[in-house]
């Protein structure tokens, strides 16, 4: 019996024996990782949802004020109503706000992002002088903080007779964009190939043309990103919306909402919620549209 | 900028002022709308520049930042900022990869979901958010000690207690920002190639090691500017404290920037207020030129 297997298949068997045990245990481990991840990810998925969950709940529910809440009231009951939305949209100029903001943040968005294009092909394609120096300096640009450039600001665009005016937030909201998106732009150029555009100088095209016909498509997730990032900021300024615009015609949905929540909060704490819901729709829309860009479109050049 | 090109590779090394042409109206910007103000601002914390000299201001010297440099605020408030900046950055930063890591595994199921629900806290205004969380946070009616009191534990004053403040407004930062770093990083992690993965995991590497022998080495100098970019943008991140405590419960949470906005616009002490933001730049000029001497990170820009 002890000679059935030879010394060699005995080995071999064992072996083979090991393996499957191995085999197991790193099953069992896989599982239970798997497990782990969801768990992690359960929790974080949770965790992010729970508050824009707690404002839509609040906004359908006709509290009078925060201390009247209860728990109670974060599940869907019977007593749910439109009443706060029909209050905001019947009773303040809403639209207004909200037009007035989509016109300032378009329009800036717009030009920040069609210079951040330019400087940042010329920053990642062309020889331009002193570029180092360039690129250092817009970085050291982005550590000054804008309660800095409030008040040279506001000197500046009095002086100009831009208070007021929707050109005088354009300005500075375009040029807020500017340095980041030129950023984002050059970094991710960086990495594309040349021989596109090679070929396409080959072919005759300028190299203007070429750098815009051929990279800007190429560079479209970045694009998208830079945009929707540009587009964030403007819509929900206050702090300088605040200081440069007095004339209730000219609110923005930041100033809107800061004006309905003086009162609003102690008086009706659900109008307030559902003003956050409806100024914060647009901008949901915005990032689900775009969700796919939000992660390619972040590219650090790895092979550096 | 029609001239046709030169030939490719003689055209490689040499300066070409045309591309000027091209950052003319970024540099023009900068010009009017960075630079000026900036040596405005600069000029300003010269001056005694407040609302009792708004018209007739004058050039007072380094007054402002001596009386700073005496005041016994500022150590709190520059305490608070590293506080805020570094409580903020090593929670959010690492949880970030964390999760795009955990992602980023092979057949992971509904990863797609988890993401789409990540991208809630990053899709929704910041400003509302934060108005969401002061409320959330109240320490009468407020959902969080609502939830709490269920599991028997008493009403905390999460945003004006002198305790819980610091602590409220980064845990209340941290859910603002962990998707953005989510999301940054699964761009890095992703741009690793499959077959570095593929290798780790035939010769047997298991999770740490991949991570530690070949994520890690490979995304070093991305982590190190996400970190370090990270960090500066909390420590100039204003609407979280401003819209929470204000700043409160005293000076507990006032961190260089609110303390600089709560100088120039509350007191109209705006030759302060700019000295302020002046400090606050220039112990962040040193933290970037000290960083980047360690990291190099700052050769991902060139």
């Amino acid at each position: 019996m002890e000679n059935k297997y030879s010394k060699k298949e005995k080995v071999q068997r064992r072996e083979e024996v090991d393996v499957f045990r191995m085999n197991n245990y790193y099953k069992n481990i896989r599982t239970l990782k798997k497990i782990a991840s969801h768990l992690v990810l359960i929790l974080f998925a949770l965790f992010a949802v729970f508050p824009i969950y707690y404002v839509v709940i609040t906004s359908l529910n006709s509290i009078g004020s925060l201390s009247a809440s209860s728990l109670a009231d974060l599940l869907p009951n019977t007593k749910m109503t439109l009443v706060n939305y029909s209050q905001i949209i019947f009773q303040h100029p809403f639209f207004i706000w909200l037009r007035n903001t989509l016109i300032l943040t378009v329009a800036s968005t717009f030009i920040g992002v069609m210079l951040s294009i330019t400087s940042g092909l010329a920053m990642s394609r062309l020889n331009v002088p002193a570029k180092r120096m360039l690129l250092y300096m817009l970085l050291i640009l982005s550590l000054f903080p804008f309660t800095m450039m409030v008040i040279p600001f506001y000197f500046m665009f009095s002086n100009f007779h831009l208070l007021n005016t929707y050109l005088g937030l354009i300005i500075p909201y375009s040029a807020g964009a500017v340095i980041y998106s030129t950023y984002l732009i050059k970094n991710y150029v960086d990495g594309l190939p040349t021989s596109y555009e090679e070929a396409a100088q080959m072919d005759g095209l300028s190299k203007a043309g070429a750098l815009f016909r051929i990279l800007v498509p190429m560079a479209r997730p970045v694009i998208v990103f830079a945009a929707v990032l540009a587009f964030m900021g403007p819509y929900t300024d206050y702090a300088l919306a605040g200081q440069f615009i007095s004339s209730p015609s000219l609110y923005t949905l930041a100033i809107g909402m800061y004006y309905v929540s003086q009162g609003s909060i102690t008086m009706n704490y659900g109008t307030y919620a559902a003003f956050s819901v409806l100024m914060g729709i647009p901008i949901f829309i915005l990032f689900f549209v775009f969700q796919k860009y939000l992660v390619s479109g972040f590219s650090l050049s790895m092979y550096k | 900028m029609t001239e046709r090109a030169m030939p490719i590779k003689n055209n490689n090394r040499r300066i070409d002022f045309k591309s000027l042409l091209w950052i003319l109206p970024v540099l023009i910007v900068l010009a009017f709308l960075d630079f000026y103000p900036i040596l405005e601002g600069i000029y300003f914390s010269l001056t005694d520049f407040n609302q009792f000299h708004f018209f007739n201001y004058g050039f007072v010297g380094f007054a402002n930042y001596s009386y700073i440099f005496g005041s016994p605020e500022l150590r709190t408030v520059i305490a608070n900022t590293l506080v805020w900046s570094v409580g903020s950055t090593v929670v959010m930063v690492p949880a970030g990869f964390m999760l795009a890591l955990i992602m980023n595994q092979k057949n992971l199921r509904g990863k797609y979901i988890y993401r789409s629900l990540y991208l809630f806290p990053w899709a929704f205004p910041a400003f509302l958010t934060i108005l969401v969380w002061s409320n959330m946070l109240a320490y009468n009616g407020g959902v969080v000690n609502d939830l709490l009191g269920l599991v028997g534990i008493s009403s905390i004053a999460w945003l004006t207690s002198p305790t819980y403040a610091m602590f409220s407004i980064i845990f209340v930062n941290f859910w603002l920002s962990f998707p953005y770093y989510t999301f940054v990083y699964t761009s890095a992690v992703q741009s690793i190639p499959n077959e570095l993965y593929e290798a780790a995991e035939m010769d047997g590497y298991g999770s740490l090691r991949t991570l530690t022998r070949v994520t890690l080495p490979l995304l070093k100098r991305q982590v190190a500017f996400i970190t370090i970019f990270g960090f500066i943008f909390t420590w100039n991140n204003f609407y979280v404290p401003f819209l929470l405590t204000g700043g409160g419960p005293g000076i507990s949470t006032q961190i260089l920037i609110t303390y600089s906005y709560l100088e120039a616009f509350s007191y109209s002490n705006y030759a302060l207020g700019a000295a302020y933001a002046i400090i606050s730049i220039l112990i962040l000029l040193v933290f970037v030129i000290v960083t980047n001497h360690y990291t190099k990170m700052m050769s991902i820009l060139y």
